[in-house]
């Protein structure tokens, strides 16, 4: 007969990568509801109100208060926030004062072209990054490095608007290489409609990643720099491991902690921060979309927007904090 | 990370083939063309319901799909659309005769009920549209037959018919009642239409195409010319001028900021189309706050304004005086050339200054909104001008839900902003100058002017109506009750591949008005 093995009295331990994630999990939750709270109050805070904003600015005092009733925002607050704060924990972001459709469909036509706009700029911003991050490091005070440092300050400098309109006056209308604006041409279907959609990211694609390329690339030479200084690099090195490999594999893995860190803000700052470069290059995203609710006071699309903004952040930080506890499994233990 | 980011990638990729339009079934038409005529616009829409919408695309589609039973020619006369005829058979009731050869795009007929219908369901949800207000004297509307509407008033109102007839779109009632509240129904699938174009296919935030519908009465052969027609959302106005240039689009429906148009005009392929204008720029002072309730102080503010620099500098020529009087000239009709505007003479406003016996003036406050780019330059040189006249104005701008909020509470010394389309002067009268108009903005409290205004909303006559405007506008200009400054001239600009559209005036109509783009052909 076989034993079944002992097992400790008490519930099981949980491995540390679980206990981990349920903590950041739990601090993300308590952070979606602080998000929704305070986006709640602000934009009552707001002056002026939903009804002044959409409405005929003809319109009598009793109009605008039969519109204000119609927008359930005659009741108190403490009303309108408990109604808000149950919708919310059944899913339901509440239907737009505006378009008078559920604020999920609105998000849902926009959020895609937000999630691929900046997704895409976000690889490409790796992908290009890491290389010239990792030959500015490796050459320093050589012309790539000195090149490396002038284009990263120069493009934290560039204002987004300003490089779309140069971009769209020489790749579109002077080169014709590229459309002039939108996410794809009306009439276009099936494959020829993925190709369609890819040619009309590039330019904002480029655009956007022209302006943050700059930050990521400088951080990532700056800590690079410092760890091929460190001891363990050196002793690599005077064990005969070939360069490549010190750095690729030895130093590169701890420089990429700041600089993944630098990804997952950046992330967040993009989903909302993209306003503009949607607006030159007609893009259909979210960021246009708050723009447009914030002029309308589209209280419950605002919300929503924020609510869903909220929780991108929240979770590029949980998966940047699981991210470094692969990296450093010092992290993982803390 | 690099695996995370690029499932991420991939995910969005999946997320925006879910947005991949599928091909409509091709449908055959007898149409004159096929060509497909496509405009920018900077605003997306907002709403799909007529009742509610309020953004000028929400205005420029819609109108496209539910008729108006009145429209205006190029002098701002109100003329038959949907109707044939209209006016009053009393003082308490007014009518208006259909005709009977329009129809919805799924066969059935435009009646005296549709516009039953929508005027009662208005009058009952009250959406927040533009035509509840002007409801406020009617009692019921009554279909007669189904072609004579008549309008059961509560009280004698010389102005609904002509502004409702304008204003209001009229919707199906087999779509619209069904939906139950037409203040909450979206509208947003399966259009009916009753011509010249019905909405066919949405890309939020990007374009709207619709195709043309038959009959349509006021289309060569009673067909639209054009087989399509597809708006797209430019936000930026430089893009949407490199859209054009690049022959992107065919026709800008907003008009051009003035430093755009002399550089559109001479651009060749390009045609720059003057729209007239219906609206005025325009400052308020408030009268319940001293010193501007004296009547010297706001003479002396008016005369320390340099409006020829601010209309050629600030407006680049493009924009004309109205002699200082709240009648815009294109109302031909109802304008009086006699109106002379307030003279820009520094010394007579030092001189009114002082005569007004209130000593030292107080800073006074100036209240305009940014998103206003013409108003914001030009509020600069009125501050100089009155710097000049030694009085003192701090500029206060702000955005446009501030703005507004502001205005709403009369929160404000001088507020400098514009009137959009002043399609009826006594109707626009009794908003800007009763004592509890929506948009009296300077809250002026005048028996006399309330009186002549009152009246001129009330009579028939229109001899009469003219000369009780006249003398509203003459009480207005000589008590700078509003200190009206310009009527812009507005321009459009659209590809010299295309022609035959039809100008109407207001930036709502110009050329993207149902007849001009049912009549709208390729040259080439």
């Amino acid at each position: 007969m076989k034993l079944a093995p002992l097992r400790p009295a008490g519930p099981p331990a949980l491995p540390p990568v679980v206990g981990f994630a349920v903590r950041r999990l739990g601090r993300g939750l308590l952070t979606l509801w602080f998000a929704a709270t305070v986006t709640f109050l602000l934009l009552r805070l707001l002056p002026g109100d939903p009804a002044l904003a959409v409405a005929n600015p003809n319109m009598t005092q009793e109009m605008r208060q039969n519109v204000l009733r119609q927008y359930g925002l005659d009741q108190p607050l403490i009303t309108q926030y408990g109604k808000y704060l149950w919708q919310l924990l059944h899913g339901n972001l509440g239907i737009s004062f505006t378009q008078q459709v559920p604020v999920s469909d609105v998000l849902l036509d926009r959020l895609p072209w937000t999630l691929l706009l900046t997704g895409s700029s976000l690889l490409v911003t790796v992908a290009v990054g890491i290389p010239l991050g990792v030959l500015a490091a490796t050459h320093p005070r050589g012309w790539l490095d000195r090149l490396v440092q002038v284009g990263g300050v120069v493009g934290q400098s560039l204002f987004v608007p300003s490089v779309g309109i140069f971009l769209l006056f020489v790749l579109g209308l002077q080169l014709h290489w590229l459309p002039i604006g939108g996410a794809y041409s009306p009439g276009v279907y099936g494959a020829e409609w993925y190709a369609d959609v890819a040619a009309h990211l590039v330019l904002p694609c480029l655009s956007l990643t022209l302006v943050q390329l700059g930050s990521y690339v400088l951080t990532l030479r700056s800590t690079l720099i410092e760890s091929l200084g460190e001891d363990y690099c050196v002793l690599a090195r005077s064990k005969g491991l070939p360069n490549r490999k010190v750095v690729w594999k030895h130093a590169l893995r701890n420089a990429l902690l700041p600089t993944t860190t630098l990804v997952g803000l950046q992330l967040g700052f993009l989903v909302g921060g993209a306003v503009l470069t949607e607006t030159v290059f007609a893009y259909p995203g979210i960021g246009r979309g708050i723009y447009e609710a914030v002029t309308q006071l589209d209280y419950p699309v605002l919300q929503g927007a924020f609510v869903v903004l909220a929780a991108a952040v929240v979770i590029a930080n949980v998966l940047t904090d699981l991210a470094y506890g692969l990296l450093d499994p010092r992290v993982r233990t803390a | 990370m690099r695996r995370l980011l690029a499932a991420g990638a991939i995910a969005a990729v999946l997320a925006v083939g879910a947005c991949s339009p599928s091909k409509p079934a091709a449908e055959g038409d007898g149409g004159a063309s096929d060509a497909t005529l496509t405009i920018a616009t900077t605003t997306d829409v907002v709403n799909f319901n007529p009742l509610v919408g309020n953004s000028r695309t929400d205005y420029w589609i819609t109108n496209l799909m539910y008729p108006h039973l009145l429209t205006i020619d190029a002098n701002g006369n109100k003329k038959p659309y949907l109707a044939t005829e209209f006016g009053y058979s009393d003082p308490m009731t007014g009518y208006w005769n259909l005709r009977d050869d329009m129809k919805w795009s799924d066969g059935k007929p435009v009646t005296a009920d549709d516009v039953t219908f929508t005027i009662n369901a208005i009058m009952r949800d009250k959406p927040a549209g533009t035509v509840l207000g002007q409801l406020s004297n009617v009692d019921r509307a009554v279909a007669v037959s189904p072609t004579r509407v008549e309008l059961k008033l509560k009280r004698p109102d010389a102005t609904v018919v002509g502004e409702v007839g304008f204003w209001m779109n009229v919707v199906p009632k087999h779509v619209f009642e069904p939906a139950g509240n037409v203040a909450t129904f979206a509208n947003n699938s399966n259009w009916v239409s009753a011509g010249p174009y019905r909405l066919t296919d949405v890309a939020k935030g990007q374009s709207y195409t619709l195709e043309r519908v038959t009959p349509y009465p006021f289309a060569p052969d009673n067909t639209p010319t054009v087989a399509k027609i597809v708006y797209r959302v430019y936000p930026d106005v430089n893009t949407e001028i490199l859209a054009l240039k690049n022959g992107d689009v065919d026709l800008i429906a907003n008009t051009l900021p003035p430093a755009q148009v002399k550089n559109l005009q001479s651009t060749s392929g390009i045609k720059v189309q003057e729209v007239p204008g219906l609206g005025y720029a325009h400052m308020t002072y408030n009268m319940t706050r001293k010193p501007l309730d004296n009547l010297k102080v706001r003479q002396a503010l008016a005369h320390a304004v340099d409006y020829n620099a601010i209309r050629s500098v600030v407006l680049q020529g493009q924009a004309v005086s109205t002699g200082s009087s709240p009648i815009p000239p294109v109302l031909k009709d109802f304008v009086d050339p006699s109106s002379q505007e307030y003279a820009f003479d520094i010394n007579l406003s030092k001189q009114l200054l002082q005569e007004s016996g209130v000593g030292t003036l107080r800073p006074l406050t100036l209240i305009y909104s940014l998103q206003d780019a013409v108003t914001a330059q030009w509020v600069s040189i009125v501050k100089e001008g009155a710097a000049k006249a030694g009085i003192t104005i701090n500029l206060q701008g702000m955005d446009r839900n501030t703005y507004l909020a502001k205005t709403a509470e009369g929160d404000y010394d001088i507020y400098a902003g514009n009137f959009a389309i002043m399609d009826d002067p006594a109707t626009n009268m009794a908003l800007t100058y009763l004592p509890k108009g929506a948009i009296n903005y300077s809250l002026v409290d005048d028996p006399q002017l309330t009186d002549l205004v009152t009246r001129a909303t009330q009579t028939t006559e229109r001899e009469a109506q003219k000369q009780l405007v006249q003398q509203a506008a003459k009480l207005v200009r000589d008590n700078v009750y509003d200190n009206v400054m310009y009527l812009q001239n507005l321009y459009v600009a659209h590809s010299d591949k295309w022609t035959g559209f039809v100008v109407k005036p207001s930036e709502l109509l110009s050329v993207v008005d149902p007849e001009s783009l049912a009549n709208a052909r390729r040259t080439g």
